[in-house]
């Protein structure tokens, strides 16, 4: 189900729950991460240490409940935006559940939004909690929601209300950040500045930036960042990405380990 | 339609932008020849020269490859420099270990190393307990003895190329990425243009540089090449920190591999399976038979992840030499190719080669013996060590 629609199972969902009594303590983060990709910011974006160091980069991450509180810090990282915070002490009926939002304008404390499923479906009402958006978030707002507690572990998006829009869109988190070199390779640690300055030494396509800067050639092959370079392509010589040359797809789908081939018979 | 076409001239047109074209072009500007056109099908080392696995070497078995490479090397440790630093050409010289499985192999790298000494290159015999000082992961329960030079090295393809490139564009090259060549215009037996799919462009000389494609670019001229492209495969592990110096070769293992300095290991070997064609697709059991190869030889990089395996194309001459000559009956139409693999670390010489040989100077280098005609005349160059 996960493959084919993006939705994950209730199972895996409740996977990635702590037991009752732990949810009983308070604040915890529910990381909703289920397939290997090469991406750890998670683990070391916590200051408790509260995810398990990986053993290798496209593992998933496993939360050490006894040591999370919830800030949140991790989900502000997380570039997927598959970490939700959920207070279920917050009240007999209702369940805080803290979500990343990556839209403007950012709604306000007590709006009423609508609260959406992993589908993207409507499923009930929310109201606004608090919003964090300290200077470490990255642009990456946490929206904390008052959830019906039959909802809360559905409702994973929302929506604002038309009405509760104001002309004068808060913008404030994205013109804090001062985007000193953004990385867009995260594996060779390529910059943005590096791929602009390439296309104007004449790199204009993926495989160009790729063979002179090496953006695309580590453990994601590209997954992560080709999208990132095209768009920059886009944004600096005006081509539209789809007359762009697409690089090749080549094996191994997923870095594989010589011995695993090797032992095969 | 407009019947009105551009009408470009160039004094010489460079056909492929691997290193060869490249190297063709810039050595042709530094010694002052104006118009040079280089074209490319697609980008700079994007064939042949930006898939292999980049090692230069100067262990060879004919006195030709050791003289060629040993010049090839000994520019390589000036190249930086000579072509500016807007790209790190990432040379790294510290050696080859060529691995000896059998007697007749190992018989057959002592007279090398002999020959390879008379030439001034700092080859040597070693045993096995030698080769694990040099590399320690080595199982040496496979090998009998070895040779090492400490000079041989690796260079990353890509800014190699591009480097090249970049010197010849400031010397003046203009250089037509993306480009493909339609047809060659030919009067009298002399060539006289060449048709892209962009435009019209008359020149007196064509340098057919085109790797995996020279028969296709030759067949435009009418002439047939006894040459073949075959593809090869290889494959690059996950960055880990540095353990392996030198580059590991066997001739009998059927193996190169080396890490270069960004710090991931590229490996491959030669299949007699593979298609002779222009197939660069990836097949399924290459991975595979290299896993199981190099886990049997070097045992420590068991652990190391793949990511990415990718093939190009060789091309065979019928003595897996290149071929360095003017086409005969074809005036003006130059040839660069054949190099069944080693095109990478001929480089600088096929540049300086093909430069002298169509401005008709004095030669650097002897290539005399790398004539097209060799093959009917019966005087085939016998390398005894290629992969």
């Amino acid at each position: 189900m996960l493959k084919n629609t993006g939705v994950p199972t209730d199972d895996l969902i409740k996977s990635a729950y702590p037991n009752e009594a732990r949810r009983k303590k308070g604040p915890f983060a529910v990381i909703e991460c289920f397939q290997c990709i090469p991406c750890n910011p998670c683990q070391t974006a916590c200051p408790r240490n509260a995810i398990f160091p990986m053993q290798d980069i496209n593992d998933l991450p496993k939360t050490d409940f006894n040591k999370c509180n919830g800030c949140g810090i991790c989900a502000f990282a997380c570039p997927g935006q598959a970490i939700f915070m959920i207070d279920e002490t917050y009240s007999k009926m209702d369940t805080l559940v803290s979500i990343p939002y990556e839209f403007v304008p950012l709604p306000n404390i007590g709006d009423i939004v609508i609260g959406l499923n992993r589908e993207g479906k409507e499923v009930c009402s929310a109201t606004v909690h608090s919003i964090k958006a300290p200077n470490l978030c990255d642009r990456t707002p946490l929206i904390t929601l008052i959830v019906p507690k039959e909802w809360a572990m559905h409702v994973r998006f929302f929506k604002q209300r038309r009405e509760d829009w104001s002309c004068e869109c808060e913008t404030k988190p994205a013109s804090k950040s001062k985007n000193k070199s953004k990385y867009v390779c995260r594996c060779e640690e390529i910059s943005e500045e590096d791929i602009k300055r390439l296309i104007n030494q004449g790199h204009t396509t993926l495989n160009e930036i790729k063979i002179a800067s090496r953006a695309g050639m580590g453990a994601c092959q590209g997954r992560t960042c080709r999208q990132l370079i095209m768009s920059i392509i886009a944004k600096e010589t005006g081509i539209n990405p789809q007359d762009m040359p697409m690089v090749t797809f080549r094996p191994p789908t997923k870095p594989i380990k010589m011995s695993i081939l090797a032992e095969e018979d | 339609m407009s019947l009105i076409t551009t009408l470009k001239t160039a004094s010489v047109v460079i056909i492929g932008a691997g290193i060869s074209g490249a190297a063709i072009a810039y050595e042709l500007a530094k010694r002052g020849q104006k118009d040079i056109i280089l074209i490319e099908k697609q980008y700079p080392s994007s064939g042949a020269t930006g898939r292999c696995g980049a090692g230069v070497r100067m262990q060879w078995g004919t006195e030709m490859n050791c003289r060629l490479t040993k010049y090839c090397i000994e520019r390589f440790e000036n190249l930086q420099n000579e072509l500016g630093d807007q790209y790190d050409l990432e040379f790294k010289q510290s050696g080859y270990l060529m691995c000896a499985a059998t007697d007749k192999e190992f018989n057959q790298f002592k007279t090398n190393v002999a020959l390879q000494n008379s030439l001034g290159i700092p080859s040597r015999i070693i045993d096995k307990y030698e080769a694990k000082q040099i590399i320690p992961h080595i199982n040496t329960d496979h090998m009998i003895g070895g040779t090492f030079c400490p000079k041989d090295g690796h260079l990353n393809p890509f800014t190699t190329t591009l480097a090249y490139c970049a010197a010849a564009e400031k010397l003046g090259v203009e250089i037509q990425k993306y480009t493909s060549v339609v047809s060659i215009d030919k009067k009298r037996g002399k060539i006289v243009g060449v048709q892209t799919d962009k435009e019209y462009i008359s020149t007196p000389i064509v340098v057919n540089a085109a790797g995996g494609y020279v028969s296709e670019i030759a067949r435009m001229a009418g002439v047939e090449l006894p040459l073949y492209s075959q593809r090869r495969q290889i494959l690059v592990t996950e960055p880990v920190v540095p353990i392996q110096g030198p580059m590991f070769m066997g001739f009998v293992h059927n193996i190169y591999c080396q890490q270069t300095p960004h710090g991931s290991f590229i490996m491959g070997r030669g299949d007699d399976d593979e298609p002779k064609d222009l197939d660069i697709s990836s097949g399924w059991n290459f991975m595979e038979r290299q896993a199981k190869n190099v886990v049997k030889l070097l045992p420590a990089l068991k652990d190391l992840n793949i990511i990415r395996q990718w093939s190009g194309l060789y091309n065979y001459s019928p003595d897996k030499q290149p071929i360095y000559d003017q086409i005969p009956n074809v005036e003006g139409m130059y040839l660069a190719a054949g190099y069944s693999g080693h095109g990478f670390m001929l480089g600088p010489v096929t540049g300086v080669a093909m430069t002298e040989m169509i401005l008709g100077l004095d030669m650097t280098q002897d290539v005399s013996m790398l004539k097209f005609d060799r093959f009917e005349k019966g005087n085939l160059v016998i390398e005894p060590s290629v992969v």
